[in-house]
């Protein structure tokens, strides 16, 4: 067990620290309440992870483990400023009792000190976590987690997932999904893989054309559109229990967007036009959305499913509208560039991500609040980059880009930057989807 | 019967062929020798919706960029595309919506059932029963040419004929 130093002298420098040091600091007592604070100052989260304790050999090799899981996962999020632990940051002089050195840990400029113990219970790995707040010596967090060998990553991230919440106050992004599009077999085929691009699993076998995969906000249902029959048509799988519902009517079925765990959106031209209908799960139409002679695609819902953002040629090139479905009153959301396509409608709060296809032949990313204020471009010259969508946390962006040749899935921040590759499989993967789930 | 044969050189003569031989119209009924003439079933039709991937007796029309608009030449094709289906009733076709690669698959597949949709709807006004003309988008999925040129582009967006 690890106990901790308190005396008086300590307290005083760390209280003169924080004075000096972190004039923003403060009590983090309520989740969420320390980034709230804290953003306004500096930018991540300055994290020493310790390596993490145990007393046997195989102690020891799931302790390395675990440690690498949780570091690899919380650079991931690019949250944390992640420092090495200072040489001298547990003071063993006293044999039986290890004491954190806190202000060696302020000394080198950590915020937060995350550090535990790996114990074993015949074959269950149990991992005792402790979260402080190194300026206040404050202990934020005290979990165990447990599971067997092959839980470690999913252990290590069962932390990570708890420490991102406990310092954002909103959903992190870890156990969640993200499902895309790859010709890897020669065939357009969904996929998915976690959130950090490991673990890919081949969703379908059609060895035709399935696209846009969409995952219900539960993570219970799977959305697309597949040419098996012919025809793109829409298919929502269960994956629960492999039920699959096709939606029977004919003509074409295009890129799917769900509104909430029972109804998804999509565009159906049975009618000789092309609208946009709500589809409930087993396949039966529930209503239409769209009224107009124009293309009407890619549907993409506010938080609470009140107002539905689209794409639309109602007024000649393909601009965002959005729609408030109770009223059915539409408003143009998009007046600069000339191509706008693919929106997908922040989980997290008000703002829309979109591509422009642009005059000098690039496609880019750009996002803008429900208002049509706040216009901001993420990506640029770096060829075509298509397909965002949103963390579940509305922190990051998964999105295609052709920038080294074939296009691939890569990663950003929300307000751009930190791009990066999420995944090296082979062939071209696109319309990469990120679950709301956990 | 006579007009369907007259119909049916006359489209002969717009797509280009040359068949010399088959200039008389047939005694017997059109219909009939519509199996087995080589009149009906030129061997290599050339002309503007005729190419490598197009050689079945219904010319492909093409469209401009981001444009399901028919242009004369397209509305040309189509009136010979309906004379052939004037003549041969019993046959109906799919109509396959494409488009080029650029922009983006979700807006480029809700073009493709535009171009498609639009080709019918001439056929339709042409006269042709609706039941005959099935349709379909592929938007960018299956280009005829690969390449990124604007010859490549033009000869990707097209309504493309499939006699069924």
């Amino acid at each position: 067990m690890i106990q901790f130093f308190r005396g008086i002298v300590p307290g005083v420098v760390t209280l003169l620290f924080c004075l000096v040091f972190f004039p923003l600091h403060l009590n983090a007592t309520e989740a969420g309440e320390y980034i709230a604070i804290r953003k306004e100052g500096t930018g991540n989260v300055a994290l020493v992870l310790d390596n993490l304790d145990g007393k046997g050999r195989k102690e020891m090799r799931f302790a390395q483990a675990l440690d690498a899981a949780m570091h690899d996962g919380l650079d991931f999020t690019k949250l944390f400023a992640l420092i090495p632990p200072p040489l001298n940051v547990k003071d063993n002089s006293d044999r039986k009792n290890v004491v954190l050195n806190f202000p060696a840990l302020t000394s080198v400029g950590a915020e937060v000190y995350a550090g535990g113990v790996v114990t074993m219970k015949s074959d269950t790995i149990i991992l005792d976590m402790k979260v402080y707040e190194t300026a206040g010596s404050k202990l934020l967090m005290n979990k165990t987690y447990t599971g067997t060998e092959a839980d470690l990553r999913s252990i290590g991230h069962a932390f990570c997932a708890d420490l991102v919440e406990l310092l954002t106050g909103k959903k992190s992004v870890f156990g969640s999904k993200i499902v895309f599009v790859s010709n890897k077999t020669g065939f357009k085929e969904i996929y998915a893989c976690d959130f950090d691009g490991y673990g890919v699993k081949q969703l379908t076998n059609s060895r035709s054309i399935s696209m846009n995969p969409a995952l219900s906000p539960d993570g219970k249902h799977l959305a697309y559109i597949d040419f098996t029959s012919g025809r793109p048509t829409l298919y929502i799988r269960s994956l629960v229990d492999g039920g699959i519902a096709a939606v029977g009517k004919s003509a074409v079925s295009i890129d799917p967007g769900w509104r909430n765990n029972r109804e998804v959106a999509a565009t159906l031209s049975f009618d000789g036009n092309q609208e946009i209908y709500l589809v409930n799960i087993n396949g039966t139409l529930s209503s239409r959305v769209t009224n107009s002679k124009s293309i009407d695609i890619s549907p993409t819902f506010s938080p609470d499913g009140s107002k539905m953002a689209f794409v639309s040629s109602r007024n000649g090139l393909p601009q965002l509208f959005i729609q408030d479905i109770a009223s059915g009153q539409v408003k143009r959301l998009t007046f600069s560039g000339r191509y706008n396509t693919q929106p997908s409608w922040s989980p997290v709060g008000d703002k829309i991500v979109y591509t422009t296809w642009e005059k000098n032949g690039e496609i880019n990313i750009f996002t803008i609040n429900a208002d049509g204020s706040g216009l901001m471009q993420l990506t640029q010259k770096c060829g075509e980059n298509k397909s965002p969508s949103w963390s579940p946390d509305g922190q990051m962006i998964v999105f295609t880009s052709n920038r080294q040749g074939k296009e691939k899935l890569y990663v950003m921040s929300s307000k751009g930057g930190d791009e990066r590759l999420l995944l090296q499989v082979d062939g071209v993967q696109t319309q990469p989807s990120w679950s709301l789930f956990r | 019967m006579k007009k369907n044969s007259i119909i049916v050189l006359a489209l002969m003569v717009i797509a280009g062929c040359s068949s010399k031989s088959a200039v008389t119209p047939d005694e017997g009924t059109a219909d009939h020798s519509s199996s087995s003439s080589p009149l009906l079933m030129p061997p290599t039709p050339s002309g503007y919706g005729f190419d490598q991937w197009q050689t079945g007796p219904l010319g492909d029309v093409f469209f401009d960029y981001d444009s399901a608009t028919l242009s004369t030449e397209a509305q040309e094709q189509l009136t010979q595309n309906g004379g052939w289906l004037g003549s041969n009733t019993s046959k109906a076709v799919l109509i396959e919506g494409h488009c080029d690669e650029r922009g983006t698959s979700e807006y480029n597949l809700a073009l493709g059932d535009r171009r498609a949709a639009s080709t019918k709807e001439y056929l339709v006004r042409f006269g042709v029963n609706s039941s005959r003309l099935e349709t379909v988008s592929f938007g960018e999925e299956r280009p005829f040419v690969q390449g990124e040129s604007e010859e490549a582009w033009a000869k990707n967006r097209r309504a493309h004929f499939v006699v069924k």
